[in-house]
């Protein structure tokens, strides 16, 4: 806490969570905490009037803003939660609580809507429902919307353009005050990834970076702020290299962004014709809209734990849904289900921390263990598979062993047999393919190819198991190197069976995420990449800007180099002599 | 004015999301809604109502509807409750 008074002209580094991609330059702005302290005041007959006509004015203001809300997002879950809010403010008995509290008991406007709220939010608080409490978090911002827009009434938030905006919480009505203001990037200590506050600075591209503690140190006079939302780096009173080196990112990445977007619609093959498939990593269901403004060949990598797990119950219909509207966001093109890849810390009243969970029981070990849940999931895959046939994949995690794969194979016969005396329709040449991120399995590609449809290697998982290094150990983290030539060598080994075996490979891992590393891959023949949405069109522009001769020159390069600073820095290069 | 018992089937109860359901199906009626349930009587078209019952799956309710047009508006909340709010 000290730090605070000491930092006069020293540039402070801090860190906090990407949220929402981009570099923010600009001046702290910092958002202030509105007034809503609620007291009991009694009113008279004559004002009573005016305070009803209060709280109409404001519940309709506040409508309005949800349906202006409503049009800038184009999620269907947020607006879905949008609708329940605007719902909330048409409760009638709500209302007519409200107007009795004023009315009737004289109290004022402000008054009578945090009573009357209190007495449903109190009633959820209790109810001992898990999905009750996330609701009343809802509603209490709506309760605290109303009294906020009443007691500052026509001061909407005033920034100076390109402010960086440093706030505790944001919520959505003020956020879209915000982008109306064009704030060069937004910080805030609270927020999840998937709160209002973040999807809105993401649909609108403002950088934002959440879970900042920033309000230990003297923002408020910091003359000048640079943030980066794609690596959560934020530095206060910065020095003049460190400036100078922010604006050149900006640069870079303002031209980039331009330019690449151009290559969203074009086809996906090199300068010279040779053609790769760009797919798209998916975890959260606001990420689908991305899939077509990015460019995405469909679902390289449908993650199911998360989604699934939020809901306690991830029974056969729940998948269903989830997984059908995967695919109708594909618009055609497959999509490949990772099977559940959680430990049971996750999922599992049964479980026991274990030493070593990197190590443990999770992905398919833990699947083969619960064939519930496992048959569960197959089933909901093969149902949808009927409706959609040709564009489904099912992918093992944390494939081991070669017997693995031989039990899940009859699982899956299992639960079709079972489709097929129920006379459910189902895909029958559903391709089954397997993670490719434990060396023992990328050692024994040959054999493994020959049992399975497709490889997919992820990247992250194969590096900390070869190199023995945990990935969320900070005391290591140097050690962490997904370009150390052994990770490469492994993935040339899993290529060349993937080959004899005659059946495509493809990586999913963040490596296929950044456009020199792609343009390596394609170079080995890797002709199928999937990544977030987010990197989609630069990864393109690299690959399409290059020529197949190149990209083999340059994979074999790389795997001729033996030491993971010779590869980064040729590495470098080449992507430098790419940028235009 | 009509009565009606019933049970809520959906597996994860009267949430948000079917209570939503519910509000959008009363309020196209002009008949007046309520809902009993543990002797605790709630305006059936109001949403936050709906949301502090709390109605786990499995739970039992009394539906009230009463006017003009309460035999339709019955029908169509109790279907959506039988179809477990899965709106048509």
């Amino acid at each position: 806490m000290t730090q605070l008074k000491e930092q006069a002209g020293q540039s402070v580094v801090l860190k906090g969570i990407a949220a929402s991609g981009g570099i923010g330059i600009g001046k702290a702005w910092i958002m202030p905490n509105s007034n809503t302290v609620v007291k009991p005041e009694k009113i008279s007959d004559e004002e009573a009037k005016r305070e009803i006509d209060k709280v109409n004015e404001v519940v309709e203001y506040v409508i309005n803003e949800f349906n202006h809300l409503k049009n800038v997002s184009d999620d269907e879950e947020i607006k879905n939660i949008l609708d329940t809010q605007i719902q909330v403010l048409y409760d009638p008995q709500l209302l007519k609580d409200i107007r009795a509290k004023v009315s009737k008991q004289h109290f004022g406007s402000v008054y009578a809507i945090f009573e009357s709220f209190n007495k449903y939010i109190e009633l959820l608080d209790e109810s001992g429902v898990d999905w009750a409490k996330e609701r009343m978090i809802d509603i209490v911002s709506i309760r605290d919307q109303l009294i906020k827009t009443i007691k500052n009434k026509g001061s909407e938030l005033s920034v100076a353009e390109n402010s960086v905006v440093f706030a505790h919480d944001v919520s959505p009505t003020e956020m879209i005050q915000l982008s109306r203001q064009k704030i060069a990037g937004l910080i805030m200590q609270k927020g999840g990834l998937t709160s209002h506050a973040v999807i809105l600075a993401q649909s609108l591209n403002i950088p934002c970076v959440i879970g900042t503690n920033w309000e230990n140190f003297d923002c408020e006079s910091c003359p000048k702020v640079l943030m980066d939302g794609d690596s959560g780096e934020i530095i206060l009173n910065p020095n003049d290299e460190e400036q100078s080196l922010f604006n050149k990112r900006k640069k870079k990445q303002i031209k980039l962004r331009e330019e690449s977007l151009v290559w969203v619609t074009k086809p996906n093959e090199t300068n010279c014709g040779s053609a790769f498939t760009l797919r798209a990593n998916i975890e959260f269901l606001n990420e689908l809209p991305r899939l077509k403004t990015h460019g995405a060949k469909g679902v390289g990598l449908l993650r199911t734990e998360t989604v699934l797990f939020q809901h306690k119950n991830f029974d056969v219909d729940n998948q269903i849904q989830f997984y059908s509207s995967v695919l109708d966001a594909a618009d055609g093109e497959t999509v490949t289900i990772r099977l559940f890849d959680a430990g049971g810390d996750k999922l599992l009243d049964d479980y026991e921390a274990e030493a070593n969970p990197f190590l443990g029981w999770r992905g398919i070990r833990m699947l083969l263990d619960k064939p519930v849940l496992l048959d569960q999931q197959l089933e909901a895959i093969l149902r949808v598979s009927g409706e959609y046939p040709g564009k489904l994949k099912i992918l093992v995690p944390m494939v081991s062993r070669l017997e693995e794969i031989d039990e899940v194979k009859q699982s899956v016969h299992r639960v079709a047999r079972l489709l097929e005396i129920k006379n459910i329709s189902f895909d029958k040449s559903i391709p089954l393919g397997i993670m490719i991120e434990v060396p023992s399995i990328a050692l024994m590609a040959d054999q493994a190819a020959e049992k399975v449809d497709f490889f997919s290697v992820g990247t992250n998982d194969l590096t900390q198991y070869t190199l023995a290094v945990d990935r969320g150990n900070e005391n290591i983290s140097k050690l962490f190197e997904p370009l150390n030539p052994s990770v490469w060598k492994l993935i040339a080994l899993a290529k060349s069976g993937a080959d004899k075996a005659g059946i495509p490979m493809a990586v999913c891992g963040e490596m296929a995420s950044k456009p020199e590393l792609a343009a390596c891959f394609l170079g080995m023949g890797i002709t199928e990449l999937s990544m977030t949405t987010n990197s989609i069109p630069e990864v393109k522009a690299v690959l399409c800007n290059s020529s197949k001769k190149e990209l083999q020159d340059l994979a074999d390069k790389i795997l001729s180099l033996h030491e993971t600073h010779l590869i980064d820095s040729y590495l470098k290069k080449w992507i430098e002599s790419k940028s235009i | 004015m009509l009565t009606k018992k019933v049970t809520i089937l959906n597996e994860s109860g009267l949430h948000a999301r079917p209570s939503s359901e519910l509000v959008k199906t009363a309020s196209k009626f002009k008949s007046d809604f309520f809902i009993e349930m543990y002797g605790y009587r709630i305006n059936g078209k109001s949403i936050l109502g709906i949301m502090t019952l709390a109605a786990e799956h499995g739970a039992e309710m009394e539906l009230i509807v009463e006017g003009s047009d309460e035999e339709d508006a019955m029908r169509e909340i109790s279907q959506l409750i039988e179809n477990k709010f899965v709106a048509e």
